[in-house]
């Protein structure tokens, strides 16, 4: 089946977040109905030097005006030349590629770990959930930076409804610490409640999901990133190993893996 | 009137003359989902091994100026699942099927060969004899004429099939390969597969990839590969595969007029996997544009000074 296509389009809405964070919106792009959380795109950025694609995870879609959202941070030459293109500008979007987040069922909470530059996919994720009638009451969202200026979209994810706790380094917003050591205090003192865990962040992070999941029998969900030549199968460039062996294409079998799945 | 883009290698036709590159589409179930396979001129398999190979470890690509470098190190399912849980998909496709094939020694190339012998499907035999990846074999035998014309040889004992020696560029004289090749019996060529590279994180001090070293391909090596295709043109009498960046159908167009009968595309898939498509679309349109009835009249026509 055909389900996979290169599309032109334009941006449209450019936004800077704090530090060295943007939000650009493209459209119009006619596939914006098939783009689920977890879902990313592969974007050319046609009008610039550079060949291969960049991977970015689908950040927010409105699908009446036929536009998504990404958010992504200035790493390298790559997203530093994007940081650069202007309303108009042109790119080429490879997508929507990848599987995405299993929502939820009615009886769990879910406990939603973002950090870094890993809160996009994330906000996305809650935001439908929210918006296909699970309950934001019943949605904890812990996102850890280093510092305050770390922790964005403050008041778009506050405005789900869900129960926000930022967590940072040196405690200029929110708890101070590690993120997954204060969604273990949230694990602990909530011994009878169904949770389901949702990470998406740096290495370390989802490794320390990963292990609470493990620890305390939970079932979850974490999103991983890779260098992505492709993006959809074919250059086994991505690849992570299994625990229970073997390896699996990030882009392709993921990016979203079972917590226990993915040896990290 | 549309421009004939039939070319006939070793006694096979083909469509067009627009292959994917082994290593670059997997066994073609990705691609599927982008484009019917129908539109290619061959489809290319991954290199195959008698066992199943895991490849190296991560990291095992890297982006480069106008390329990449990868050291997949030749990770594949193996002749049995290939046969067993792929073949059944690609005999789906009506596409013609050119299976690589892989190996550490050259009994392990002669046994794999022999296994896709009854394989009806199966059009051509690719020989990798030119993976600059792994240790032992692969490039070790395309790098010397004695080694190339034996391992084809004793391919040639065993495989009823119309056989592709697929060289390296990493070699001192390229015509010297090509002409051991044909000396063993190969019935096409295609050339040229990765150029032996590396990358340093200047932070770490790391190779880039775990494998330390691997091949370099994408644009930056398009004039690598037409110089080769160059090369080997007219050296010998065997019909050509041109392969290294080609990204377009101007890359296709100077590949032909350097004597290539066919053209493989790799890397430029990683950006556009349906660049395949689109090339051929392009190459009609250019035939048109030139009032040229058929691509082979192109081939090898490069006017010299
Ligand atoms: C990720 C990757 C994997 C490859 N794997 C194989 C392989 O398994 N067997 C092979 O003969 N060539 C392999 N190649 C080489 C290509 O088939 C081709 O010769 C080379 O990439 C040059 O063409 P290009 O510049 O269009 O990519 C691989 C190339 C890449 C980029
Ligand atoms: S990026 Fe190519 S296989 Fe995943």
């Amino acid at each position: 089946m055909i389900n996979i296509s290169c599309e032109d389009t334009v941006l449209i809405k450019k936004r800077s977040l704090k530090n060295a964070y943007f939000s650009f919106t493209f459209g119009p792009y006619s596939r914006v109905d098939q783009c689920y959380p977890g879902n990313f795109i592969h974007l050319k950025l046609s009008e610039t030097q550079i060949y291969f694609r960049r991977a970015m995870s689908v950040a927010g879609v409105n699908k009446k005006k036929k536009e998504i959202e990404i958010i992504f941070k200035v790493m390298g030459r790559g997203t530093e030349l994007l940081s650069r293109f202007k309303p108009t500008d042109h790119v080429n979007i490879l997508g929507p590629l990848g599987n995405t987040f299993t929502p939820p069922r009615k009886s769990e909470r879910a406990v939603i770990i973002a950090g870094g530059i890993g809160f996009p996919p994330l906000m996305f994720f809650a935001g439908e959930l929210v918006r296909n009638g699970y309950d934001p009451e019943r949605i904890e969202f812990f996102y850890g930076g280093r510092t305050a200026a770390d922790i964005l979209e403050r008041s778009r994810i506050k405005k789900l409804g869900v129960n926000f706790h930022p967590v940072t380094d040196d405690g200029s917003l929110g708890h101070r610490g590690l993120v997954t050591r204060m969604v273990e205090e949230y694990i602990k003192s909530h011994p009878d409640e169904k949770l389901r865990l949702y990470g998406c962040g740096p290495e370390a992070m989802l490794k320390a999901t990963d292990s609470l999941g493990l620890k305390y029998s939970l079932p979850g969900q974490l999103s991983l990133e890779a260098p992505m030549p492709c993006g959809v199968g074919i250059c086994l460039g991505c690849v992570v190993p299994l625990k229970a062996g073997g390896q699996a294409r990030v882009c392709a079998d993921g990016p979203v893996f079972e917590i226990g799945e993915v040896a990290l | 009137m549309t421009p004939d883009l039939k070319v006939t290698l070793a006694g096979v036709e083909f469509k067009n003359p627009v292959m994917t590159a082994s290593g670059c589409c997997g066994y073609g179930e990705e691609l599927a989902k982008v484009f019917p396979l129908a539109k290619l001129g061959a489809l290319v398999t991954k290199s195959i091994t008698l066992a199943p190979r895991p490849g190296h470890p991560p990291p095992r690509t890297a982006e480069t100026a106008s390329g990449m470098l990868n050291a997949i190190g030749l990770a594949n399912v193996g002749v049995d699942r290939f046969i067993s849980d792929i073949m059944p998909f690609l005999n789906r496709q009506k596409t013609r099927l050119i299976v690589n094939v892989a190996g550490s020694r050259i009994q392990e190339y002669v046994e794999v060969c022999a296994r896709l012998n009854d394989i009806e499907h199966i059009d051509m035999v690719e020989l990798n004899i030119s993976c600059p990846n792994v240790d032992e074999g692969g490039m070790e035998f395309g790098n010397d004429p004695v080694m190339t014309e034996k391992s084809i040889a004793e391919v040639k004992k065993v495989l009823r099939k119309p056989l592709i020696a697929k060289l390296s560029p990493n070699v001192t004289d390229i015509v010297a390969i090509a002409r051991a090749a044909e000396q063993g019996g190969a019935d096409v060529l295609s050339l040229i597969n990765s150029v032996l590279g590396t990358a340093i994180d200047i932070e770490t001090w790391r190779p880039r990839l775990t494998n330390n070293r691997g091949g370099l391909t994408g644009p930056a090596i398009k004039p690598i590969a037409l110089a080769k295709v160059d090369a080997v043109y007219n050296k010998c009498s065997l019909p050509l595969i041109g392969i290294g960046g080609i990204n377009d159908y101007r890359d296709a167009v100077e590949f032909f007029l350097c004597g290539a009968r066919a053209v493989q595309v790799g890397t430029a898939l990683f950006v556009y996997p349906d660049a395949p498509v689109r090339i051929v679309e392009g190459l009609k349109e250019y035939l048109k544009r030139k009032k040229i009835k058929s691509v082979n009249d192109i081939i090898g026509k490069v006017r010299k000074y």
